[in-house]
């Protein structure tokens, strides 16, 4: 019996150990085809005058949907951002959904609110809205106010309320650059089969913000939100360029993406019984676009930027993956018609069996893994230089492809322009393997019982907001 | 090899797995290593670059300005650039022609007319992206010079080029490429219609003629119709709404149709009205949504009636469109009645004699 034991566990071993090469092999994959696109894409940019591109042809106008939540410290400062992008022709529609604190008191005082008359042109289910104010000095500027219903429902609130072909999904507590439309509307122009775009997610805390504009880029002095610098770097660089150089982009960030509006509206628009909308809405309209034989496109696009706060304390950051999990669990689960069914063409040949198996499984895979190993090790059974092996085979894996996406950001954008910037994110790259990764497992391990229990709801998110004049984020 | 395989043999099931990761591992070390080298080479590559390019900046700014305020400079100015800097300069005077226009703009391209052919050379690049910022320069700098390295940009298999090549050359200033840039337009099939047709609106009245036979065409692509159709509606052209009235009967394209309407929207004439009018009971939600709004720009108050009534369509859009065209029409009594009633449209009403107030 006890054999049979030991047999049981040394074979899960090797189930850990090819888990981990085939999930990191996967992540390298990407990355190796995210160098290629980066690559292109930055000699493409260079022969693009972007703003000469936009402004001398037809832009099609945009209206960004800016869910707000108990956003009081942060709001006027992210409108006041909004209201200084340069596009030809924009909206802003701030939906306020059922705060409890002073949002919309904030806003109005702040930009001469009024209430005013705007006809719902979808009908979307969202609960029940208040009032429509608009601002008077900024005629573009208008805020949804509604009762409680969650982030997809305001969203919801919001595209029935949008008039432009295109919409802009973002988070009220973001900071987009002034550029960032003018480059992410780029492929809706060339391709006018696009229907999605998502642009980068990149961390505020530390940076130097004025105006609503990050002015000075900086690392973190808070080291939970220096390894997360990382980690977005790592997933939108290595992740989401090479997904879609694969054509195969399955997220789009809920902070900054923009989607023709007709489509999702003909889709349904939000799904409001999940916590990760933003994904599900984007695998949804993979489904919607081939079970009607609609020619499509989602792109990532690398160089639109959103800044944003990120948590800087276990507890929040803890929620915040658990969230995360959830809404990846939901997503997939309530999709699974489409894994490795070639009807969806690479989403549902390539990217949902990743997703499904290596993001969505891997936490669980991973935590009995250290579990395995460790009973190995107690009780005496495990083969020393193949513990040892293993072990330092996972943390160079891991930083290589932390290095990887280090490497692509010295390639194309260079925000980090101090060379202790650099030198920082080579140490992370190694430091993460000790701890934080195995927290994050952790949270996600969490996050997928508590999507299996059923449970529901963000958990509360503190915010420490931004400062109006040049002085550090939420540091 | 032949001891290699004798060690192989040799070694248990667990050893050789033992081998295979160590192996690994030092691959994946060396990977590791030269993503950090790679990140530190270009690191310093990039501070180079960025300094050669300040000094650069710094030491041709002020020939540059000069020549600006007096052509005698230009002489002075091309002195300053060295054999191998060619290129930078090129690109340093690109930024200041982005910001300026008329007699200014021609001193730059004088400027940089010497150094031209070498961007000329790089418009043969294998990388089409290389290709599309040669085109770019000798377009912004070098036309009609270089007219010929841009024309061949048109037949690039390269989209991007070729769209970035027709973007040059369909300027008012160069009426001689309006006829080549038209005959290329089966090239942008994929590219957003507007864009397109933005792009063909400002060429200007030359091209006109050529967007009305386009149009008039029937054995011409919808998708390139409808294009024009909205070329000619961007250019507000007054021969048009006829060929629109004309074109409308024996199209299907929902696309060409709703151009078609937005172009009798914006020139068509009261004798159009009938034809409008039909398709306001289309099936269509969009067509029928462009139709009611053509109708409030072009009916009088005799439509009034049944724009009220299109203001109860299913289709938001259509309502809206509706509501819309009863102000267009004059029917604001009618519209300050229902805003006041408790009709279900009353904030439909509102908002439009709202936005009626704004403009």
């Amino acid at each position: 019996m006890t054999e049979i034991f030991w047999s049981v566990i040394q074979v899960f071993n090797y189930i850990v150990l090819a888990y981990f090469i085939v999930l990191h092999a996967g992540y390298l994959v990407t990355s190796v085809f995210a160098f290629g696109a980066l690559k292109r894409y930055a000699l493409r940019m260079k022969s693009l005058d972007l703003t000469d591109l936009i402004t001398s042809a037809w832009a099609p106008p945009i209206t960004l949907i800016a869910p707000a939540y108990n956003e009081e410290t942060t709001c006027v400062e992210s409108v006041r951002s909004l209201l200084t992008l340069e596009y030809p022709e924009y909206d802003i529609l701030v939906v306020n959904d059922g705060s409890k604190d002073g949002t919309v008191e904030r806003l109005t005082k702040a930009f001469n609110l009024y209430p005013a008359s705007r006809v719902p042109t979808a009908e979307l289910g969202s609960a029940d809205v208040r009032q429509v104010l608009r601002s008077r000095r900024h005629p573009n500027l208008w805020v949804i106010d509604k009762e409680n219903g969650g982030k997809a429902d305001a969203l919801n609130a919001g595209l029935n309320f949008c008039q432009t072909p295109l919409f802009c999904a973002m988070d009220a507590d973001s900071l987009i650059e002034p550029e960032a439309l003018i480059r992410i509307v780029r492929p809706f122009l060339e391709d006018a089969t696009t229907i999605a775009a998502g642009g980068v997610l990149r961390i505020a805390n530390g940076c130097v913000v004025s105006q609503g504009r990050v002015v000075d880029v900086r690392m973190p002095k808070n080291f939970l939100a220096r390894l997360q610098v990382l980690e977005y770097l790592r997933a939108f660089l290595s992740g989401r360029m090479g997904w879609d150089a694969l054509d195969a982009t399955l997220v789009i960030s809920g902070a900054f993406g923009i989607f023709k509006r007709n489509v999702v509206v003909d889709a349904g628009g939000y799904a409001t019984d999940t916590v990760g909308e933003d994904m599900e809405l984007v695998v949804r309209l993979h489904r919607y676009c081939r079970e009607n034989d609609i020619p499509y496109r989602i792109h990532f696009v690398p160089d639109p930027v959103a800044w944003t706060e990120c948590p800087e304390s276990l507890a929040v950051l803890g929620r915040q993956r658990d969230r995360w999990q959830r809404g990846l669990f939901q997503s997939l689960t309530r999709h699974r018609k489409m894994m490795f069914n070639p009807k969806y063409g690479r989403a549902g040949v390539i990217a949902y069996p990743y997703f499904f198996f290596l993001e969505m499984l891997g936490p669980v895979i991973e935590l009995l893994g250290y579990v395995s190993f460790t009973v190995t090790i107690l009780a005496g059974r495990a083969e020393w230089p193949f513990v040892i092996a293993f072990l330092s085979g996972a943390i160079i894996l891991g930083g290589a492809l932390s290095l990887s996406a280090v490497a692509l950001e010295e390639l194309s954008f260079r925000r980090y322009p101090r060379l202790s910037d650099l030198l920082q994110l080579f140490a992370l790259a190694l430091l993460e393997n000790f701890g934080y990764r195995q927290l994050c497992a952790w949270w996600r391990l969490k996050g997928t019982v508590s999507a299996i229990r059923g449970v529901q709801g963000w958990g509360h998110m503190t915010r420490k907001g931004f400062t109006v004049e040049a002085t550090e984020v939420a540091d | 090899m032949a001891s290699l395989r004798r060690l192989a043999g040799s070694l248990t099931v667990s050893e050789t797995a033992l081998m295979v990761l160590v192996a690994v591992i030092l691959a994946l070390f060396a990977v590791t290593l030269a993503f950090s080298v790679y990140a530190v080479l270009l690191r310093s590559r990039h501070r180079r670059r960025d300094r050669l390019w300040e000094e650069l900046s710094a030491r041709w700014e002020a020939p540059v300005l000069a020549a600006l305020v007096d052509a005698d400079q230009i002489p002075a100015a091309q002195a300053c650039v060295d054999e191998e800097h060619r290129l930078h300069f090129v690109r340093f005077v690109l930024e200041y022609t982005r910001r300026v226009r008329g007699e200014e703009r021609r001193t730059l391209q004088k400027l940089v007319a010497p150094f031209l052919d070498g961007i000329a050379a790089r418009a043969q690049d294998r990388r089409s992206e290389v290709r599309t910022r040669a085109i770019q320069t000798l377009g912004t700098l070098g036309l009609p010079k270089y007219s010929a390295e841009v024309l061949r940009g048109l037949e690039d298999p390269s989209p991007l080029v070729s769209m970035v090549a027709a973007r040059y050359l369909a300027r008012p200033e160069f009426p001689e490429f309006t006829p080549i840039v038209m005959k290329h337009l089966d090239r942008f099939e994929g590219w957003n219609p507007r864009f397109l047709a933005s792009m063909l609106a400002k060429i200007g009245p030359e091209a006109s003629s050529t967007l009305r036979d386009g149009l008039a065409d029937e054995a011409t692509p919808s998708w390139l119709r409808a294009v024009q159709a909205e070329a000619l509606r961007m250019q507000l052209d007054p021969v048009a709404g006829d060929l629109a009235a004309a074109a409308l009967p024996g199209t299907e394209d929902r696309d060409l149709i709703s151009a078609l309407l937005r172009l009798l929207a914006a020139v068509g004439r009261p004798t159009h009205v009938p034809i409008i009018r039909e398709l306001c009971g289309s099936s269509d939600i969009i067509v029928r949504a462009q139709a009611l709004h053509a109708l409030g720009f072009l009916s009088n108050a005799d439509d009034i009636p049944l724009l009220v009534a299109a203001m109860d369509d299913e289709s938001p859009w259509a309502a809206l469109h509706a509501a819309r065209g009863v102000r267009e029409a004059g029917g604001e009594r009618e519209l300050a009645e229902l805003a006041e009633s408790d009709h279900p449209h009353a904030r439909l009403a509102g908002q439009v004699l709202f936005e009626e107030g704004e403009s």
